[in-house]
């Protein structure tokens, strides 16, 4: 039921027959922007010659395709690690954080604020650059992955918290009646339907960790940017280059957007489907 | 018997409480003996309710002491969990773990608390289901259920507690007038087995039909208390005087 009232319905009253002209107008009026803004664009290339062949050509052979997927297969190994890690530490932070114990509590809350705050291209830096001086050495692959995970279990730790404090303080209430300790409370009341209703948040933070792995240039690690780095200054086809590459970026994240719009609606729908089995 | 019945299961002395600059329980003095049923009401914002939350201290006190079975209550940690355990509460907005189903919610207490074998919790939390009338909504989820079959599941699921004493609060002050009622029916027939009851309530008829004393609130003070036909036919104080009168005859 809930599945069919889309955000604009439920935000707003319905509109009226002017209302509706003016919706008519202004779509019509976008919809001829868009047209002569994609014409500009192709004017541009042509003008520029970007539209010249030898910047495309290249796009037919499997080896360039075999290229980029390798970049990208990198991007996903880094992305997937990274998410995994990041919700671990994330949770794990924000356990500590709700912890009755003040001191661990205080200190996860540090934690969490210096990782959410820290751009994840200093924290690149300093794996890259101070901690070798130490002596530790560690392939590309986990300079850029550590860094990155670093800088989502942060925002992730947030985002757990907001799932808790959204939990109602009468489902603790009630299981505090019973007598169950703090950690059974948390463990088998508050944490499963808090992950309930961050899936979804969850899910689109990982999106900022893909787009966060394509700094993976500053160790040198072949993700799906750097190969298209060196394909540029192989053909010397930087702008059709970026472009494809783009596309492909936007379809990653449009495809985890999409699985955690499908998340969020078969969680959602879940209760509704079993109260039509018996409807009371 | 005469012993058990002479120590109260429950004593407040001089307790008092501050929401900041509210002072929301003032030198209160209450004692509930084993099997007795009293009920608290008072207008909103008397400190009923929070009075009720003290005695298994979801609310904090300022000062004074709670005595459970003669012992001051646990501050904290395991100890305080294991007196709560012996204490059942119902509350007036139900709060059944809402992912799980009827059943879980009843066994929930007695498999994790307690400890006992599933399919033991699980017998005897059918049973209890079977007595409050929603045995055929075991394997449902709580939002499936109305309001008065939740608070029915909830009054069972802190009876799989086996509790000493029960605290109620406003049981019936979120359902709809037809599901009161139900609700009711299973407080009497507690009250009737011998249950220790702490129930603040605006239901006035369970009050003076059911309760062995009425403890009239206000101001956070408890102003003054008595046998249900003794308070309702001859309240002593202008303040329980304007407060029957106010909820008198429609």
């Amino acid at each position: 039921m809930s599945a069919t009232v889309s955000m604009r319905d439920a935000l707003y009253e319905a509109p009226g027959p002017k209302t509706r002209k003016r919706v008519l107008v202004g779509t019509a009026i976008s919809l001829v922007l868009l047209a002569l803004g994609i014409a500009f664009v192709i004017r541009q290339f042509y003008i520029n010659d970007q539209l010249n062949p030898k910047y495309w050509s290249f796009f037919g052979r499997w080896t360039t395709w075999r290229f980029l997927l390798k970049g990208l297969w990198g991007t996903i190994k880094v992305a997937a690690t990274a998410g995994v890690i990041a919700m671990a530490l994330g949770l794990l932070l924000m356990l500590g954080r709700i912890s009755p114990n003040k001191l661990l509590s205080s200190a996860c809350h540090v934690i969490t604020e210096i990782f959410r705050s820290l751009p994840s291209l200093l924290l690149i830096y300093f794996f890259f650059l101070v901690i070798p001086k130490y002596g530790i050495r560690m392939p590309s692959f986990w300079m850029i992955t550590i860094p990155v995970s670093l800088a989502a279990s942060g925002v992730l730790a947030e985002v757990f918290r907001a799932g808790v404090n959204a939990v109602p303080k009468g489902q603790v209430e009630a299981a505090m009646s019973l007598g169950m300790t703090h950690g059974k409370i948390t463990r088998k009341i508050v944490l499963p339907q808090a992950l309930k209703i961050v899936i979804p948040s969850l899910v689109s933070q990982l999106v900022v960790v893909v787009k966060d792995t394509t700094v993976a240039y500053v160790v040198s690690y072949p993700d799906l940017m750097q190969n298209a780095r060196v394909l540029i200054s192989n053909y010397d086809a930087l702008v059709s280059m970026y472009f494809v590459v783009a596309i492909i970026y936007i379809a990653i994240n449009y495809a985890t957007n999409q699985f955690s719009v499908y998340l969020a609606h078969r969680m959602g729908t879940q209760v509704v489907s079993r109260m039509d089995e018996n409807p009371v | 018997m005469s012993i058990q019945t002479s120590m109260p299961i429950i004593s407040m002395r001089h307790v008092d409480k501050h929401f900041g600059q509210l002072h929301v329980l003032r030198d209160i003095n209450l004692d509930v003996a084993k099997g007795e049923v009293v009920v608290l009401i008072g207008p909103s914002g008397s400190g009923k309710s929070t009075l009720c939350r003290t005695i298994n201290r979801l609310e904090t006190i300022d000062s004074g002491e709670i005595l459970f079975e003669g012992k001051p209550l646990p501050q904290e940690g395991k100890e305080l969990a294991a007196m709560r355990a012996e204490i059942g509460m119902v509350f007036q907005s139900f709060n059944l773990f809402a992912h799980k189903t009827i059943l879980d919610n009843v066994t929930m207490g007695p498999v994790e608390v307690l400890h006992r074998p599933r399919k033991e919790a699980e017998a005897e939390a059918m049973e209890l289901l079977d007595r409050v009338g929603v045995a055929a909504q075991a394997h449902k989820v709580p939002a499936q259920l109305s309001g008065g079959q939740q608070q029915r599941v909830a009054i069972a699921r802190s009876l799989a507690m086996h509790p000493k004493a029960m605290l109620f609060d406003e049981p019936t002050s979120a359902l709809d007038p037809e599901m009161i009622n139900e609700v009711l029916d299973v407080m009497v027939e507690l009250a009737g087995m011998g249950m220790t009851m702490v129930v603040v309530t605006h239901e006035m008829n369970f009050a003076r039909r059911v309760s062995n004393r009425v403890v009239f609130m206000a101001d956070g003070q408890i102003v003054e208390q008595n046998t249900p036909d003794e308070f309702f036919d001859h309240p002593k104080s202008e303040r329980a005087k304007d407060f029957l009168d106010s909820i008198k005859g429609h």
